[in-house]
This record gives structure tokens, sequence and C-alpha cells, in this order.
């Protein structure tokens, strides 16, 4: 067992509804530090939502989250103060990229670290530009980022989400806008940062990246957590028959 | 001295009425908006109340309110400053749901990413929704200002000398061809609408190429 200091992101009993419909119905979960977990399974069966209950783009209807050691009761009204707060420690990078339009790509990965971390405009573009070394993205540091390909944009704005030291990155189905080649370069900078030690949790349909890269696999179905374990386990032993409905179809796409 | 002439001097009239009428417009349908916007019922249901009746009622009915009907009240206004109030107000009720549909235009994830980087609501609107907003509502903003600079002939009728006041009253005097004197009075408006429709364009091309550069 993990020490509970090493714990990064705790959920307990996390539902949330949309009206009468149950989109996440009380998942329980942990993530350790430098852990990756990927969480996989049917459309619509709540990934997304359960992923962005975390940083509370959606507030919960009921449970307890913690994000890098700082714990919210979801059930009551949150102050703006306690999500920023809960998010400072949570990077996340959405399907769609959601860079700003009308900055550059260096701008776009610069501007909330002199708005959250209040860093002058000069450290922060140095810090930006080493991110965009990292990235392999240094020379689009002046473009805006429709100019970009979407390899390119989901790269920086994975660039954009590390510039604040997140404690954990939350990815959500970040290649399901993207063509196979430019997913992967997507892929490849997101195994580099497994290698290099970030906490993740991906919600993905990319099965070879859940299989190869992450620690753990949940899988996700009617709302629920039905299945967790190593990807060995997960993805090759399945018990749990929903699960294996769900690989069967997977496999024989 | 020559009709035309006088007509023309009529014209500062007519652009300041205009330019002073939409700055009131677009300052206080700022605040407005963001009433309109307000999760607090209090606050948003007098803000849609308030548009509501600001765009129902006929520019000419809230002019003559506020220049004639006001002073019953003992508030006597100028003719000029009676118009510019009133199509200032009725210019702030349009540009907030301008404002607020360029708000809307704006993609959802613009907000989320911000909420997510953990930027302040204040700093997510100013920096990154504003301008993006800005962009979407500009189309319909300049559409407005050249409805305005038409609407601003209204004010002949509480005897703000602006170009039609002129116009007519030359065309009275028969100093020249009423048609001739009045067609000049609709060129010059002409002249300022197709001026605001070009610069619109041109600013709307600008931010075109900004972004895709």
């Amino acid at each position: 067992m993990e020490a509970a200091a090493n714990v990064v992101v705790r959920l307990v009993d996390v539902t949330k509804r949309f009206g009468e419909h149950t989109v996440v119905d009380g998942v329980s979960a942990e993530v350790c530090k430098g852990e990756v977990l990927a969480i996989v399974g049917p459309s619509g069966a709540g990934k997304s939502t359960l992923l962005r209950c975390v940083n509370l783009l959606e507030q919960p209807d009921e449970g307890r989250i913690t994000v890098g050691g700082h714990e919210v009761d979801a059930s009551r009204p949150l102050a703006r103060g306690e999500l920023a707060a809960l998010r400072r420690h949570a990077g996340m990078v959405f399907q769609a990229f959601n860079l700003f339009p009308h900055m550059t790509v260096l701008e776009n990965i610069s501007f909330a670290q002199t708005r959250v971390l209040d860093l002058s405009r000069d450290e922060a573009d140095r810090r930006s530009g080493e991110l965009l070394e990292r990235v392999g993205l240094a020379d689009k540091a002046d473009v805006y980022p429709l100019r970009c390909s979407g390899g390119q944009q989901q790269r920086a704005a994975i660039a954009r989400a590390l510039a604040l030291e997140p404690q954990v990155m939350l990815f959500d189905e970040p290649t399901s806008a993207l063509d196979p080649e430019l997913g992967l370069e997507v892929l490849t900078v997101m195994r580099q940062l497994a290698n290099d030690g970030m906490t993740m949790i991906v919600v993905t349909h990319e099965m070879n990246f859940a299989k190869n890269v992450a620690d753990e696999v949940a899988v996700m179905a009617d709302a629920k957590l039905i299945e967790r374990g190593s990807p060995r386990e997960v993805l090759e032993q399945p018990t749990h028959p929903r699960t294996q409905a769900f690989l069967r179809a997977v496999l024989e796409r | 001295m020559d009709p035309f002439l006088t007509i023309l001097s009529g014209l500062p009239t007519t652009i300041a009425l205009s330019v002073l009428a939409l700055a009131i417009g677009a300052l206080v349908g700022l605040p407005l908006m963001l009433a309109r916007r307000a999760r607090i019922l209090l606050i948003r249901v007098p803000a849609r109340t308030a548009i509501d009746i600001l765009r129902a009622v006929p520019p000419i009915v809230w002019l003559f309110i506020i220049f004639f009907g006001l002073a019953e009240t003992g508030v006597q206004l100028s003719p000029f400053v009676a118009a510019v109030v009133g199509l200032g107000a009725i210019s702030a009720g349009y540009l907030a749901e301008v404002y607020r549909g360029g708000l809307m235009a704006v993609d959802k994830g613009q907000w989320e990413a911000g909420q997510a980087l953990g930027l302040p609501t204040r700093d997510t609107y100013r920096y990154v929704l504003a301008p993006q907003a800005w962009r979407a509502a500009l189309p319909a903003a300049a559409t407005y200002a050249i409805g305005l600079i038409k609407d601003t002939a209204i004010a002949y009728t509480i005897g703000v000398n602006e170009v039609l006041f002129e116009a007519n009253h030359e065309a009275q005097l028969g100093t020249a061809s009423p048609l001739a004197i009045l067609a000049f009075a609709g060129l010059l408006y002409a002249i300022l609408s197709v001026a605001v429709g070009v610069a619109s364009r041109r600013l709307d091309r600008r931010l075109q190429l900004v972004v895709a550069r």
C-alpha cells in the first residue's frame, strides 16, 4: 500500500447528476504520485464528466475531492477561492485544445504564469520557451494557434498546463480530435511526461497508450467504475462482463 | 449663405450626436450586459426589463419624453443634450445585447480553459473572453452604429440643428430646389454610414489577420 502522503488525487463517492440522469455514480478512486491512470470505457459512460469533476469544472452533487492535499466537500457550494486553490494543483488538457486564439503560442503559455504565479513577463516567457522546447515546439513560439496543426496545438496546450507546475495532469481524450499521425506526436509527449514522473489521469480511447504507458487502467461503464487494475489484468484478463464486451468491440474495430 | 453650405454646417452636430450617443451606449452597455448576465435575480431582471423597454419604445417617443415630458417635472434639457441622453440610453440597450451576443459566440472551451488554469474570473473575462467577444460583436455593433447615425435625424423634431434640421429649413425658405436640398442631406447621411461600414470591414479583416497570421 502507498502511504497516504503519496496520494495526489482522491475521490470519495463522487456523484454527478444532470437533472434526472446520473452521469457519475458514487465513484471513488486514488491516484498516487507519479502514477498514470488511464480511464477507458464506452462513450457516454461518464469518463469525461468524472475527469471534469476532479478539477471541479463540473461540480459534483455528492462526494469529497482531494487534489494535491487540498480537500473539498463537493456537495456544498464552493467559493471561488476554494475552486482556484484546488485547480491550482491540476493541469487540464482538453479534447479541443482550447488554446486562446488571439494570443501567440508563447503568450498562451506565459499568460497564466503572469496572472496566477505572479511571474514577470520576462520570467514567464523564459519558462515558456523551455516548455516549448520540451514539447518540440520551440519554432512555433510566435505563431498564432490557428496556424498550427492540431497536434502542435495540443502540445502547446500541454505546455500551457505544465507551466503552472501542477501536481497532476488531467487529459480529456487528448487525441480524439486528431488524425493518427498527429495523435502520435501528442502521445509521445505524454509518454515523455509519464517517464519524467508526472502524475496523470488520462481519459482515452487509445488502448495502446493505456496498455504501454498507464500504470493502472480503470474501466467506466454506465456511470460507474466497474473495474480497475494493471493494464495487463484489465485489458487482457478482464473479469467484468461489461469490460469484456467493451474490449471485444474495441479489438474488432 | 449658400444653402448647401448651411446644410453642411449641420454635419458636425450630426456627427457629435452620433459619436456621443454611441460612446454613452458603449460605456453604459457594458455594465448593463453584465447585470443582464448576473446570477442574482434582483440584478438580472431589472437589467433585462430596462433593455427591453429601451428597445421597445420608438426613439422619437424617447426624445419627446426626455425633452418635452421631463420639462414638466422641471428638468429642462437643451435639445442637443436631450438627444444625446435619449439616443445614448437606447444605444446602451442595444449594445448590451450586442455585447451579450458576442460573449455567447465565444467557445465555451475558452471559459473552461481559463477556469482550469485557475485564472481569476476578472482576468478570464478581460483578457480571454472580451477580445474574442469583441471580434464576434463587431459586425453587429457596426450595423447598430449605422442605424444610430440615421436615427440622429430624429433629433430634428426636438429642434437640434443637425443636417436634416438645416435642410428642412432651407427647403422651406426655398433657397434652392427642395429635391436637391433633401437629396444632399440624404447623401451626407449615406456618406457617414458607408464610412462606418467600410471602417468596420477593415477592422474586422485586421482582427482576422492577427489571429490567422
